[in-house]
């Protein structure tokens, strides 16, 4: 296989899976954004956290993506919406155990802008990333999706042993099979990242051949490819269900 | 009931209740009356007979029972406190006053006995020549006559349906001449001995007063204390189901944690109590939808929060709140 070649094909393709990906976050995004507008406050962190993937995930159509530092940003961006979603999901399992609902609408907003602004004041203020820090920076991203998509499951289950009679009761259900399409999604991306496999470290090679770094992407193409697959369609699969969810979840609360 | 002539009122028909009885006492004792005190309650009467301002003797008679004596006081006493009752105070003579202490009091002489069988005109005599202080009954099973006497003398008549003393014997012949008409004999001690004893000397009326009147507070308090207890106890029932209602509703509509949550707000509302305030059933309903919006549909949950105040609205108003 012609490296070269080979990455530019693979590279196309990503192109026009993640393109088709936005288009489905941003219709999640949405309709989360709608949903948590006119919902109970609970809602408000979860649907943040889904709002906040579409913008993580925009940075594909964002013309100044060039500038490495707007890059970074959606990367932490998406983070964060891990993050936001996961203290979203903690504080509905504290209701369901306590029945306690605090805090306001404001003041989960103006918490997440808040962290944005610092993160992204952060960027600013540390010199340029390389190429090694955005795709650092994006495997820290890939790992609190991973691990925080464990825990979220495991809460969602006890949310769901908590709620089983109630209306809500196969929300939650739907919530679970975002949460493995996320998993298969960030995990998939993950795992070519801890080995080198992933298209940001094949263009740092190809591209700044200085430190005389190599990839073994040409011995496991079946791995890679699989990977890679399941990167991709757990990806759209990931936008669907989310779209899908808080439009079940919308006709469930109605 | 007594059958007793009335002399002179000086009041009638005053609620006991509300005159300071110890005091009216001594006001008698000052003023050297002679008469009685007759107070009337719903099932008893109560007599205090003045002799020249000397308490001479107290009877109370309730159906069969007749009381005298301190018993007597202190039944009068604790009656005006649980029964309320009247009070008239008559004039009378002194000698007369005597009569009506045999009425009472006096030793039965002859006792039923019945007038075809006894020679009434040597009886009579027997009177005069033991010079007897009392009173004769002469009764039919419908009717009665009293004739009073002094050292064997007749001081007067008294009837059914009369007033006062009368001088004319045709009333107490009528009843005598009547079938089946029986006569008693009652004697008693003369005006004066009777004044040797005074029972307002013997007896701390005040005292008596002020205890029996404690003693009915503290009755009409534990009373009151008992009623209200009893209430509390009912309403607490009535809104022990009002919660399994609204706990029912709740499961219905919310599932298993909806019963939780309505224990929960309850809590937060201080207990159940606060379904009777308007302010505190809002509050209640308030939290209760805040937290079942994140477990059930709008349309749901209005239509339990619905169900819930017409719940709690028609029960709170069988219970008088408004």
């Amino acid at each position: 296989m012609n490296l070269m070649g080979g990455t530019m094909a693979y590279e196309l393709d990503l192109n026009l899976i993640n393109l088709v990906q936005v288009v489905f976050w941003f219709l999640a995004g949405a309709i989360s954004f709608y949903f948590s507008i006119g919902n109970a406050r609970i809602w408000t962190s979860i649907s943040i956290g889904f709002f906040l993937i579409f913008i993580s995930q925009a940075y594909l159509l964002n013309p100044w993506t060039e500038y490495h530092r707007v890059e970074v940003i959606h990367y932490i961006i998406g983070t964060i919406a891990i993050m936001v979603m996961t203290h979203g999901f903690q504080e509905y399992y504290i209701f369901s155990r306590t029945l306690e609902v605090s805090g306001s609408k404001p003041k989960v907003y103006l918490a997440t802008l808040l962290v944005v602004l610092a993160s992204v004041v952060f960027v600013y203020i540390n010199p340029k990333p390389s190429f090694t820090v955005m795709r650092n920076i994006k495997m820290i991203e890939n790992t609190c999706w991973v691990f925080l998509c464990l825990v979220n499951l495991d809460m969602i289950r006890k949310i769901y042993l908590q709620v089983r009679d109630s209306v809500i009761a196969k929300g939650f259900i739907a919530f679970g099979i975002v949460f493995v399409c996320i998993f298969l999604w960030k995990g998939a991306e993950l795992y070519l990242q801890v080995y080198l496999w992933d298209k940001a470290w094949l263009d740092i090679i190809s591209f700044s051949n200085l430190t005389g770094e190599a990839s073994d992407f040409a011995l496991y193409p079946d791995r890679i490819n699989f990977s890679t697959l399941v990167h991709q369609v757990a990806g759209l699969l990931s936008g669907l269900s989310v779209g899908g969810t808080f439009i079940y979840l919308y006709r469930l609360l109605r | 009931m007594f059958l007793l002539p009335k002399g002179n009122p000086l009041h009638e028909n005053i609620p006991a209740v509300k005159t300071d009885i110890p005091e009216l006492l001594g006001k008698l004792k000052s003023d050297r009356f002679s008469g009685y005190a007759n107070f009337v309650f719903p099932a008893s009467v109560g007599i205090l007979l003045f002799e020249s301002g000397k308490l001479v003797s107290v009877m109370l008679e309730e159906g069969e029972k007749k009381l005298s004596g301190f018993e007597a006081i202190a039944a009068i006493f604790n009656q005006i406190f649980a029964a309320g009752g009247s009070l008239n105070v008559y004039k009378l003579s002194n000698d007369l006053t005597m009569c009506v202490h045999a009425l009472l009091h006096g030793e039965m002489l002859y006792k039923g006995q019945e007038l075809k069988l006894i020679d009434v005109k040597g009886l009579l005599e027997k009177l005069k020549a033991n010079r007897l202080n009392g009173c004769l009954r002469i009764y039919t099973t419908d009717k009665t006559a009293l004739i009073f006497y002094k050292d064997g003398a007749p001081l007067g008549f008294f009837h059914d349906g009369c007033q006062d003393i009368e001088t004319s014997a045709s009333e107490s012949q009528k009843i005598a001449g009547l079938p089946g008409a029986k006569i008693d004999v009652l004697s008693t001690k003369s005006a004066d001995e009777l004044m040797q004893h005074d029972l307002l000397e013997m007896v701390n009326f005040d005292k008596l007063w002020e205890s029996t009147a404690s003693k009915q507070a503290a009755n009409l308090d534990r009373i009151k204390q008992e009623a209200e207890e009893r209430d509390k106890k009912q309403l607490d029932n009535k809104l022990k189901g009002l919660e399994a209602d609204i706990r029912e509703l709740a499961a219905a509509y919310v599932g298993k944690l909806g019963q939780t949550l309505v224990e929960k707000e309850l809590q937060e509302q201080g207990g159940r109590n606060c379904f009777l305030d308007r302010k505190g059933a809002a509050n209640f309903l308030l939290g209760i939808e805040k937290s079942a919006k994140l477990l059930t549909s709008l349309s749901k949950l209005n239509e339990m929060l619905n169900l819930m105040k017409s719940e709690i609205a028609s029960k709170t108003k069988e219970l008088g709140v408004k």
